[in-house]
C-alpha cells in the first residue's frame, strides 16, 4: 500500500468519497454501519422489572448489572421485521466466526466474546476473541515456506523456515489462556482511554508448535541478552511501510520459560489467519500483546525492547497510585508484565429469565490469572454479603483457565446478581470496583456479575 | 433518526449477503463511515477527517475523556503513531468537538460519589 496522506480536510471537503479514494485507494461500499445511540435511562425498578431481595445489600451506586452490561441476544431471535433497528452491541460479521461476538472497531479489527460466549472446556476457534493492532494482512500463503529470524544478542542469528522448526525442535501442546492487557478497561471509572472491552478480551485454546527457548538455545544465547523485541508482518495502521504495527517484547526469563511457545496450530488445526497464521508466539501470562502474530522476526536485546507499544504509558501501570483521571507522568509507569486474577460466570448469561418458582440453580465459569495460579473461586447472590465456595476443576497445565461450577440456592423469586471471584495463589482476590487506574486503562478486574430475573 | 434506522437496515441486508458468500480467504473490508453518522456539532468533519486516516471514529465515539486528556490523546497519536501534528488552530477545533460531544461521563457506578482530589 503507498503511504497515505493525512488531514486532508480540504480534499474530503469537496468529496469525502472522492477523498477517500485518492488518498487510500479505497471505495465506499453500499453497506455503512448506523452510529447506535446509548439506551435512554429509566428508571431501575422498571428496568429489572421485579423485586431486588437482596437490595439492601445491593453497595450504594452500583447500578444492577442487567443495566450495567448489555444482555446477550437472544438463543433463537424471533423473526423481526427487516428494517427493524438493530439493539444492543454491533455483531462481529467474519468468516468462521460465531455470531455474538461484539465488534469493538474494524479498522483496527477488535472484537470481544461475551462471557456467555466463553462456556467451552476449550475455546473454539469461532469463538475466540481478535485483536489486530495494525492493518489486517491478507492471508499469509506461504505456509511451512514461512521464513522468521531469531537475532541480537545470540552467537548463531537464525533464519528458519517453518518447515524446519516443525522437523528440528519437539513439539508441544498446552491450554493457555490469551488475554488482551486491556480486558476490563470499561469498568474504570472514569473512563481510560482505548477499546471498551468488558471481560471478554480472552480465550483459553490449545496452541502448538515449539518452545521458543529451544529454538533460542539453538541460537546461543550471550550474557548481555536481556529482553526480546518481537515483530510480525501486520503494519501500521497509517499504512507507513516500516513502521510496526506494534513490536513488543518480555524479559528475556519470560521467553525462554517451557510454555513459551512458536505456534503454528490452535485447537489441532492449523493457526487461522485471524489469529497469526501460519506462525505466532505464544507468551502466556502477559498481556497478548507480547504474543505476536503473523511473526518474522525475535530480535534479542540488550536492554528493555524500545520497539511500538513499549514505554510511556502504553501498557504500562502506574507505579505510585494516581488519582484515578489525574495527570499522566510517564516517570511514574512501568510496563505491565503480568495479567491479573479473573473470574466470569458462563452459564447463565446476563439478563436470564427463570421460571417462577426456580429455587436451586447451576453457576459454570472460568478463571484465570497470569502467572500464579487461581487458588479459588467463590460465589455470591447476595452482592457479597456472603460467599460460598466453587469447585474447580485441575487446569491441565500451567497458565491453563480452571473451569468452575457451583450450585446456589435462591430463597424467593425476584431480581438477582449472581457474582463471582476469583482468588490466585498469593491470595489477592477481584475487588468490587476497578484499581489501580492509569491512563491507558490496563489491569480492570472488578469481580463478574451476572443478573437473572426469577418469575 | 429515521435515516439511522434505514441505514442500519442496509447493514443487516448486507450481512445477509456477505453471510451467504463468505468462504472468502481475506477478511472483510472495513465497514465505511462518514461524518453524519456522529453526533452533530461544531467542527464534526475537522475531528472526524483528523482520526479516521488511521482507525474507525467509532473508536473515538467510544471515549469520554475531557479536553485535556483529548489534547494528550492527541499528542500520543502524533508522537507514537505517525499523526501529523495539528496546526493550532485545526487542534482547537477538533479539540472541541471531542471534548464536547465525548466529554468524561459522570461516574455511573459511583452514584455520584467524587473523588476529592478532582474539580
Amino acid at each position: 500500500m503507498a503511504k497515505q496522506e493525512r488531514s486532508l480536510s480540504e480534499l474530503y471537503g469537496d468529496d469525502p468519497e472522492r477523498g477517500d479514494a485518492l488518498a487510500f485507494g479505497r471505495r465506499t461500499g453500499s453497506s455503512r454501519r448506523g452510529f447506535l445511540g446509548g439506551a435512554g435511562l429509566v428508571t431501575m425498578g422498571a428496568a429489572v422489572g421485579g423485586s431486588i431481595p437482596f437490595s439492601d445489600q445491593m453497595p450504594a451506586g452500583l447500578i444492577p448489572a442487567a443495566l450495567a452490561q448489555g444482555a446477550p441476544p437472544p438463543a433463537s431471535p424471533a423473526p423481526s421485521p427487516a428494517a427493524a433497528a438493530p439493539k444492543g452491541p454491533q455483531l462481529l460479521d467474519f468468516p468462521g466466526k460465531a455470531k455474538g461476538l461484539v465488534l469493538l472497531g474494524d479498522r483496527p479489527l477488535v472484537a470481544e466474546t461475551p462471557e456467555h460466549l466463553l462456556d467451552d472446556d476449550t475455546t473454539p476457534f469461532e469463538k475466540f476473541f481478535v485483536r489486530n493492532n495494525g492493518l489486517t494482512p491478507d492471508e499469509f500463503k506461504e505456509g511451512d515456506a514461512w521464513e522468521f529470524s531469531i537475532d541480537g544478542e545470540v552467537n548463531t542469528p537464525l533464519k528458519l523456515k517453518l518447515g524446519e522448526l516443525k522437523q528440528k525442535f519437539t513439539h508441544k501442546t498446552y491450554r493457555m489462556v490469551l488475554e488482551c492487557g486491556g480486558n476490563g478497561r470499561s469498568f474504570f471509572q472514569p473512563q481510560a482511554r482505548g477499546n471498551q472491552w468488558t471481560n471478554g478480551g480472552a480465550g483459553c485454546a490449545e496452541w502448538t508448535g515449539v518452545p521458543l527457548a529451544d529454538v533460542l538455545q539453538s541460537a546461543g544465547i550471550k550474557s548481555s541478552a536481556v529482553h526480546t523485541g518481537n515483530y510480525g508482518a501486520d503494519q501500521h495502521l497509517s499504512g507507513e511501510t516500516g513502521k510496526d504495527a506494534i513490536s513488543r517484547g518480555v524479559p528475556i526469563a519470560a521467553a525462554l520459560e517451557p510454555h513459551a511457545l512458536l505456534v503454528w496450530a490452535m485447537n489441532g488445526q492449523p493457526l487461522p489467519a485471524i489469529h497469526g497464521g501460519p506462525l505466532r508466539v505464544v507468551i502466556p501470562g502477559f498481556p497478548a500483546s507480547v504474543s505476536h502474530k503473523w511473526l518474522k522476526r525475535i530480535a534479542i536485546r540488550d536492554k528493555e525492547h524500545d520497539g511500538q507499544g513499549m514505554g510511556g504509558t502504553s501498557y504500562s501501570v502506574a507505579i505510585k497510585p494516581m488519582i484515578p483521571g489525574g495527570k499522566t507522568d510517564d516517570s511514574n509507569m512501568r510496563t505491565m508484565t503480568d495479567m491479573p486474577v479473573r473470574g466470569i460466570i458462563t452459564n447463565p448469561a446476563n439478563g436470564t429469565r427463570l421460571a417462577a418458582g426456580t429455587r436451586k440453580l447451576a453457576l459454570r465459569g472460568a478463571a484465570w490469572d497470569g502467572h500464579e495460579g487461581v487458588s479459588r473461586v467463590d460465589v455470591s447472590i447476595d452482592f457479597g454479603a456472603t460467599w460460598q465456595p466453587a469447585k474447580a476443576a485441575e487446569p491441565r497445565n500451567r497458565y491453563d483457565w480452571r473451569r468452575w461450577t457451583a450450585e446456589v440456592e435462591l430463597p424467593s423469586d425476584g431480581y438477582y446478581e449472581l457474582w463471582v471471584r476469583a482468588t490466585d495463589s498469593k491470595g489477592r482476590g477481584q475487588p468490587h470496583v476497578a484499581g489501580g487506574w492509569n491512563p491507558q486503562g490496563y489491569g480492570a478486574n472488578p469481580m463478574h456479575r451476572v443478573a437473572v430475573l426469577v418469575g | 433518526m429515521i435515516a439511522r434506522i434505514r441505514r442500519a437496515g442496509l447493514v443487516l441486508g448486507a450481512g445477509l449477503l456477505f453471510a451467504a458468500s463468505s468462504a472468502l480467504a481475506q477478511a472483510p473490508a472495513p465497514s465505511e463511515e462518514t461524518p453524519e453518522m456522529f453526533p452533530a456539532g461544531p467542527n464534526r468533519d475537522e475531528a472526524f477527517y483528523a482520526c479516521i486516516a488511521c482507525h474507525n471514529f467509532k473508536l473515538v465515539a467510544a471515549q469520554g475523556l475531557s479536553r485535556e486528556k483529548w489534547g494528550e490523546t492527541l499528542d500520543w497519536m502524533v508522537t507514537k503513531h505517525n499523526m501529523p501534528a495539528l496546526e493550532a488552530e485545526e487542534r482547537g477545533k477538533v479539540l472541541t468537538y471531542l471534548a464536547e460531544t465525548f466529554p468524561a461521563k459522570a461516574p455511573a457506578q459511583q452514584g455520584g460519589w467524587k473523588n476529592p482530589f478532582l474539580n
